[in-house]
């Protein structure tokens, strides 16, 4: 078989300790090419209908994408996918870094786990020969120790390892996977997951070659060289290089967008001193890279001052800098340095973890936890030894850290009074660090999305409001309009529509956000182009987005499956109040506005606009009305 | 003037520089500015001239100012 792929899945039941082949063919791997996709197809199709995510019936699907392991910059994503124990919804968590192009490497397109192990275990991967492992000598170890472990025992230094940490050891519901140490599937709580399965590692060593699978090797050989030389000379390629996501704090605080004390506001006054200049010249040791990426977004850091912060698990991206940062008050770049890596040593979503100690501070400002709930700590905004500790507790579910590790909207219903309103979460995932209401189709994206509040389902309008930028230049061809920022339209929910599916397409392909336009240099031809060199199907840019589109749909039947309705497609109630600061003070999200854009969203998806659900005509054109039978069951 | 280029203006800098010192006329047009240093305005989503937004087309710049332009930004990670 030469589309890309080997046509093969690795099943794995923990709870019998058997493992199995699963085949299938090219006619479905063109309806469901890898990722999300292939994975939303088997948690539709066999997660039995109520089935909670702790549940040993729960499904754990690794998936790789189309492209992912191909030699070009990028092309380096995977998936993780079961139904969310943060969100009791469809959970989806992609990372780059060298895992998924080794299980590639390996043979395999997916791997498909369920039940639970009786004691902890690990699953090694070699070639086609699988093995479930002892790891209780692995339980409670920290991640450096256990790849060094794992590597040692298996006398192979080049195995990759994908791993859970003490959060998902502990089913903290934010708890992610990590590659390498330094790549993650942070979010919507696929550690907590793995964890309930008693499954600590995924190793892989594979020795087959991309181009063996690839319809078109010299295609894809000839895009690897021409991205390489690209990167630099890019405008925003080159920028992911030498700034990498750390740059964006200062731009977006002198946007007035820069989340700020739990979404009260939008600029802090103390930014400079976590701005881009600061952190290179006191934390960066290196830039470092994803498999075959010429890119080199990943920082690396170091501390040895007033805090020890290690070099082995990657500098903090911008999300974590500001969710740990001005979202709790503080500015302290060697503490967030240190809270980046505890965040990535424990393996919790550092966007979720922020959001819920954010979240904390605002109830114990407000009296509605105390000194007796904290442990005595004073749980306020800016206490940076508060939030380091508050990690610590969350990660071992110790003290009040038990009750945070719930999660924002769970800690809210336990918690009662006015905590609900302090809870900046959609569906119970914590909003990333970008404020909609300097970018109202984020709005859009946090409130539709399936796995709760994301930001990386779709371009943000920033990046398409000027008919001249290089960003909006780049997508035009997908049919989009230049819209102000701040404009809450239909036309606005249009093009965000266009560009949802766009962006879907990346996470079934296996591509990186940070490759293809509008977010950066890959051109449209150039994604149809590698998708037809790796497949030899004859796509087009059309097709691709209804690879997007379908992946979409697969998600939100599962969620309406579980009982989601649009009551669940809504913001945080403080999105529609003002900004209290900065340069969008007094900007908010009109209800009216938003409602109307959400109800031209689900006509042009052809959604119904109450349950949510796909209509059967729009199933049968994406060529999956299965869906629609199943969804009728009862 | 002190002109900061931030995210990916700095790559149209022809040092790719993000931190620029130049001196200007007294009350030159900023975009005047931007021509002369090759910075295409399609790509400025903000302008700050000493803390204070400002709009890219008419605002006047002179020696003592300190500029802040930002390209728009998408998405982290």
């Amino acid at each position: 078989m030469t589309y890309g792929t080997t046509g093969k899945i690795l099943r794995v039941d923990l709870t019998n300790r058997t493992t199995r082949v699963e085949t299938f063919d090219e006619a479905f791997y063109r309806v469901y090419p890898g990722g999300k996709a292939l994975a939303a197809y088997i948690l539709l199709r066999e997660l039995p209908r109520g089935a909670e995510p702790f549940d040993p019936a729960n499904i754990l699907v690794l998936a790789n994408g189309v492209l992912t392991g191909a030699p070009f910059s990028t092309a380096t994503r995977y998936t993780v996918i079961a139904r969310s124990p943060l969100t009791r919804g469809f959970g989806e968590a992609e990372a780059g870094g060298f895992w998924g192009p080794e299980l590639k490497m390996a043979g395999w397109e997916a791997v498909v786990i369920t039940g639970r192990a009786e004691k902890p275990v690990y699953l090694w991967i070699k070639n086609d020969q699988v093995e479930i492992r002892d790891a209780r000598h692995l339980w409670g170890r920290d991640p450096e120790e256990v790849q060094n472990t794992i590597r040692a025992e298996l006398s192979d230094k080049l195995i990759r390892i994908l791993q859970i940490g003490i959060g998902g050891e502990n089913l903290v519901r934010f708890a992610g996977l990590t590659n390498e140490l330094r790549h993650f599937n942070a979010r919507t709580g696929m550690g907590a997951v793995m964890g309930s399965k008693n499954l600590r590692a995924v190793a892989v060593r594979g020795t087959t070659r991309y181009a063996d699978l690839a319809q078109d090797p010299k295609t894809i050989a000839a895009l690897g060289t021409t991205l390489a030389k690209r990167v630099k000379e890019h405008p925003q390629s080159w920028d992911l290089q030498s700034k990498g996501t750390p740059g964006l704090v200062d731009g977006l605080n002198a946007a007035g967008i820069l989340p700020t004390r739990n979404f009260h506001q939008g600029a802090f006054e103390n930014v400079d001193d976590i701005k881009w200049e600061k952190y290179e010249k006191e934390l960066l040791t290196a830039r470092r890279s994803c498999y075959a990426c010429a890119v080199r977004c990943k920082r690396e850091v170091k501390v040895d001052n007033r805090y020890q912060v290690s070099d082995a698990y990657g500098g903090p991206e911008y999300e974590s800098l500001d969710s740990l940062g001005p979202n709790c008050g503080i500015g302290d770049l060697q503490a967030l340095a240190k809270a980046n890596e505890l965040c990535n040593r424990y393996l919790l979503d550092s966007i979720s973890c922020g959001a819920t100690i954010a979240f904390a501070m605002e109830c114990f400002e407000h009296g509605l936890i105390g000194l007796k709930e904290t442990g005595g700590i004073d749980l306020r905004f800016g206490n940076t030894e508060a939030m380091l500790t508050m990690i610590e507790l969350i990660a071992k579910r110790q003290g009040i850290g038990d009750l945070l590790a719930e999660g924002t909207r769970r800690a809210a219903e336990i918690i009662g009074g006015d905590a609900r309103y302090f809870a900046m979460q959609v569906k119970g995932q914590e909003l990333p660090m970008h404020d909609p209401r300097g970018k109202t189709a984020v709005g859009l994206m946090y409130a539709i999305n399936e796995a709760g509040a994301d930001h990386l389902a779709a371009a943000h309008d920033t990046v398409l409001a000027n008919p001249d930028s290089v960003g909006f230049k780049g997508a035009a061809p997908l049919g989009i309009e230049a819209l102000p920022a701040r404009e809450l339209s239909e036309r606005k929910a249009r093009t965000y529509f266009i560009l949802e599916n766009w962006v879907s397409a990346e996470k079934v392909t296996g591509l990186c956000y940070f490759g293809p336009t509008p977010r950066s240099f890959i051109q449209v031809d150039e994604v149809v182009n590698a998708l037809r060199a790796a497949t030899g199907w004859d796509v087009t840019a059309q097709e691709v987005m209804r690879i997007g589109e379908r992946a979409t749909n697969l998600a939100r039947a599962f969620n309406v499956r579980e009982g989601f309705t649009r009551q669940q497609d809504i913001l945080p109630e403080r999105l529609h109040q003002p900004l209290e600061n900065g340069a969008l003070a007094g900007a908010l999200i009109s209800k009216e506005e938003f409602n109307n854009a959400m109800n031209a969203l689900y006509r042009l998806k052809g959604w119904d606009p109450v349950t949510t659900a796909p209509t059967r005509a729009k199933l049968r054109e994406l060529g999956i009305e299965w869906v629609a039978d199943l969804l009728e069951e009862k | 003037m002190r002109l900061h280029l931030g995210g990916h203006l700095a790559w149209y800098e022809s040092q790719k520089r993000s931190r620029v010192e130049i001196s200007v006329p007294r009350s030159t047009l900023l975009i005047d500015v931007l021509r002369e240093l090759v910075i295409p305005p399609g790509e400025i989503a903000i302008a700050v001239v000493n803390g204070a937004a400002v709009d890219l087309q008419t605002a006047r710049v002179s020696d003592a100012d300190r500029v802040e332009l930002f390209p728009p930004v998408g998405g982290g990670m």
